[in-house]
């Protein structure tokens, strides 16, 4: 093929590069053909070779060799689209060789160097063509553009809106707490470097705390929608339980707000919805403003546990430590009560939600259960359990709480203060805050129970006597009353007319009972008319009332109330007696009637705290018996001139006072 | 030309806050003021910057929307083309992190307005207290008057009474 090629094609050649003339006009100028650039001799010289013969042979060839393979296999009647497109190319690769052999050949000669070839102009339509082509080119690289433009505006809305709720929740959020920055570089996805700092520097004092506190710093993450969300750090969900057995600690319920708190370890979820409407944002604001409330709370307790701790290190009156450990105090009150202060974590705790949104209660083990006992074990935990009378231990908890936060506060004023006036202000603040104090209104508060208890006995037991309480509203001072109201005398409106008579008038003062009991921690005081004591029982002048106060125990306390309302009783039938004109006089918890003839009758008045028929019991005596030995005898039926009255109300008693006196009028006793 | 705007009010309570916390704090210092101007001026160069940038690429992209002839340039304007539109988002971008370092020196250099925040939140919380305490004060008082009520009417009562009666 290609040597019947070399034979056909026919090579003019101007292998002299001489300027013929064309043409000499009149005056003699000479007329040459134009300079041919290098550019145009080229294109010439490639105008020469004629392709077209080889053209209409290989197109000759082409038909035949369709025809032969038409005729060989008659295929499908249709025709591939592309066939004309390959049969073009095909040719074009034809042309391509012809011309290569021919600079080959033209160069092995070394006749003619070839030195280059310039594309043949093209044709309109072949332009136009080229042009359309690089136009969709183009088009479509700017359509390129166009999405990538729209991708990368849809990424940075998206980041400015995530940006926009992260910052805008951190703006919110720190109207309430402290953020700091630390400029460190991202380890974890959504970590920023900042941190809400809940460090109370009002409360916080290094030189107090035993151990500073380390989870004061809590990291904020920022989720894949642009939610700010905390991490959690350790033993940051803990409060403070009191409870009187070692056994039996309380955590509070907290609800579980998990959804923004992630623990250091956690990856962030990547599963959030990204369409967040402002209520959801704000929502979740308020739920992590709740959250590091929490946490704010827990540190808190942790310096106020602390605080209880370094105190009960020095010792002071009131406090008595029983056992120690990490998390765990124990502190005796009283003389058989025991209280347990532990810092334990919240029940929510252990509940939390994976990825998924699946809660998993793990067990809510003991917080002392794998732990080495250090405690020393209270024998009688067992019989507290059961006591009445004890305070509340959520109230104590608070009571806690609110002692040394009211001292944190004292302090900081006595900063602001001068120096020396600090001083005084911080003596007079630690007698009412403190662990001492603490403990001292525990034991005042299970001692007045009992005191209480003991009275309400007493008051159950004897019908005219009334118990009026009076708070005092300090922790450790409580105040009751005992109140007794006499009835009406029947001269009463008498009294009043004789105004000269200025025992009548006292009389009419007396008419009532009062006796106050005070308890100021564990000292009792009593205090009310009349004395118990055996010196002023020999008083016998009925113009001295005397009103003291004096202290006593829990075990002389009912005895030292009954004798006090029996005295009054006592004191109370002597004024009427003297009112009606009878001799008698007192003594102690006796009256004794002079009656004529020289005869003495004794109204007499037992008590017995132990009695639960009543406290207190009424014995007639007469004259005999006093004769006989002068001596009151408790014993019942021994003696033929004494009877037991039994428990006589008030008027019971006027009544007996009033036929006493119709007695002693009648001369007779019978 | 928003972001400059801006940028230009962020800048103004800048000052305002330099000043502002000059007069609550004691003034700033000459070299602190210096330093914020130094800043501001730094913040807007980079503002503009990016604006600048933007626009350029922008109009260089619109000049290679052009189409030539050889097939060749236009492989290599397709290129350019990217390129353009490669800076122009990075342009973007780093706009979009200036928006947040002016939101970081906001939130950590707003001290006139956190310093305001907190005294309000102090006074709140003292209203609060006081309210508390007045609350309490008259809870006591309402136990202790509903406690002397009741201990009355329970001495008066029918159940004391027949005590009475049956001792």
């Amino acid at each position: 093929m290609e040597e019947s090629s070399r034979k056909r094609v026919a090579i003019d050649l101007d292998r002299l590069p001489i300027k013929r003339l064309n043409a000499i006009d009149e005056i003699g100028n000479e007329q040459f053909p134009p300079d041919v650039s290098n550019e145009d001799k080229r294109l010439g010289m490639l105008r020469r070779i004629d392709f077209s013969s080889i053209v209409a042979d290989s197109i000759e060839t082409r038909r035949n060799q369709k025809r032969t393979s038409k005729e060989a296999a008659p295929g499908p009647q249709q025709t591939w689209p592309w066939q004309g497109f390959v049969e073009n190319l095909q040719l074009a690769h034809q042309e391509l060789s012809v011309i290569i052999d021919l600079i080959n050949t033209v160069e092995a000669n070394d006749a003619v160097a070839v030195a280059g070839m310039q594309r043949p102009k093209q044709l309109p339509n072949e332009i136009l063509s080229d042009l359309a082509v690089s136009a969709a080119t183009k088009l479509q690289r700017l359509r390129n553009l166009g999405r990538y433009f729209k991708q990368s505006s849809k990424a940075l809305e998206q980041r400015v809106s995530r940006e926009a709720r992260f910052y805008g929740s951190l703006i919110r959020l720190q109207q309430h707490w402290k953020v700091k920055r630390q400029r460190v570089s991202a380890t974890s996805p959504g970590n920023e470097g900042f941190s809400f700092d809940l460090v109370d520097n009002t409360s916080s004092n290094t030189t107090i705390l035993s151990h500073p506190l380390p989870n004061t710093l809590v990291h904020i993450v920022r989720e894949t929608a642009g939610l700010l969300a905390i991490q959690r750090p350790q033993k940051s969900h803990q409060c403070i339980s009191i409870s009187y057995s070692a056994s039996d600690f309380n955590s509070r319920n907290k609800k579980s707000l998990k959804r923004n708190i992630y623990k250091s370890d956690e990856i962030l979820q990547a599963n959030r919805k990204e369409t967040l409407t402002d209520e959801d944002v704000n929502s979740w604001v308020k739920d992590t403003h709740s959250v590091l409330h929490e946490i704010h709370q827990s540190i808190f307790l942790q310096q106020v546990f602390d605080r209880v701790k370094h105190e009960s290190y020095s010792p002071s009156p009131g406090i008595y430590v029983t056992g120690m450990r990490e998390d765990f105090l124990q502190l005796a009150v009283g003389q058989d009560t025991s209280i347990y202060l532990s810092l334990v974590p919240f029940k929510k705790e252990d509940e939390f939600l994976d990825s998924m949104g699946h809660s998993q209660n793990t067990t809510n083990e003991h917080p002392h259960s794998d732990s080495s006992a250090l405690v020393v074990i209270n024998e009688k935990d067992m019989l507290n359990e059961n006591n009445f009378g004890v305070p509340s231990p959520a109230g104590l908890e608070i009571y806690v709480m609110h002692i040394f936060h009211k001292n944190s506060v004292v302090r900081l004023k006595e900063k602001k203060i001068s120096a020396s006036r600090a001083a005084v202000a911080g003596q007079a603040a630690a007698d009412s805050c403190g662990l001492s104090h603490f403990c001292k209104t525990i034991a005042h508060r299970i001692f007045s129970n009992k005191v209480l208890a003991e009275i309400e006995r007493l008051v159950s037991r004897i019908p005219f006597v009334q118990l009026l309480s009076h708070p005092p509203w300090h922790s450790r001072t409580s105040s009751w009353s005992l109140s007794l109201k006499f009835p009406e005398s029947v001269f009463h409106s008498a009294c009043l007319s004789e105004s000269s008579n200025n025992y009548d008038a006292k009389g009419l003062i007396r008419s009532q009972l009062h006796t106050k009991i005070v308890v100021k921690d564990d000292q009792v005081t009593v205090s009310g008319e009349g004395a118990p004591s055996t010196l002023c029982s020999f008083r016998i002048s009925p113009n001295v009332s005397s009103v003291g106060s004096y202290g006593c125990d829990l075990d002389d306390l009912p005895l030292i109330l009954l004798q006090q309302i029996a005295g009054r009783i006592i004191q109370w039938l002597h004024d009427e007696a003297l009112i009606v004109g009878m001799k008698v006089r007192r003594d102690f918890l006796c009256l004794y009637f002079d009656l004529d003839q020289g005869d003495m009758l004794g109204l007499v008045a037992r008590v017995d705290p132990d009695d639960v028929n009543g406290c207190i019991s009424w014995w007639l005596i007469m004259e005999d018996a006093l004769q006989d030995d002068g001596k009151f005898s408790t014993s019942t039926g021994e003696y033929k001139n004494r009877r037991f009255l039994g428990h006589l109300s008030l008027e019971a008693l006027y009544f007996m006072l009033m036929d006493l006196v119709n007695v002693s009028t009648d001369n007779g006793f019978s | 030309m928003s972001t400059t705007l801006s940028l230009c009010r962020c800048g103004g309570r800048m000052n305002k806050a330099a000043v502002g916390g000059g007069g609550g704090g004691g003034g700033p210092t000459a070299a602190a003021a210096v330093a914020a101007a130094q800043k501001q001026k730094t913040l807007l160069q980079r503002v503009d910057a990016d604006v600048s940038n933007l626009v350029d690429n922008f109009s260089h992209l619109v000049n290679l929307a052009r189409v030539n002839d050889p097939p060749v340039r236009n492989s290599q304007e397709a290129f350019q083309m990217e390129i353009r539109a490669a800076r122009m988002v990075q342009a973007a971008e780093s706009l979009r992190n200036l928006v947040s370092e002016l939101k970081q020196t906001a939130i950590f250099s707003g001290f006139g307005s956190l310093n305001d925040n907190v005294d309000r939140q102090v006074a709140e919380f003292n209203r609060l207290e006081e309210g508390s305490e007045r609350l309490l004060e008259k809870v006591g008082e309402q136990a202790a008057a509903n406690l002397k009520e009741l201990e009355a009417q329970y001495y008066s009562s029918v159940l004391r009474s027949s005590q009475g009666d049956d001792g």
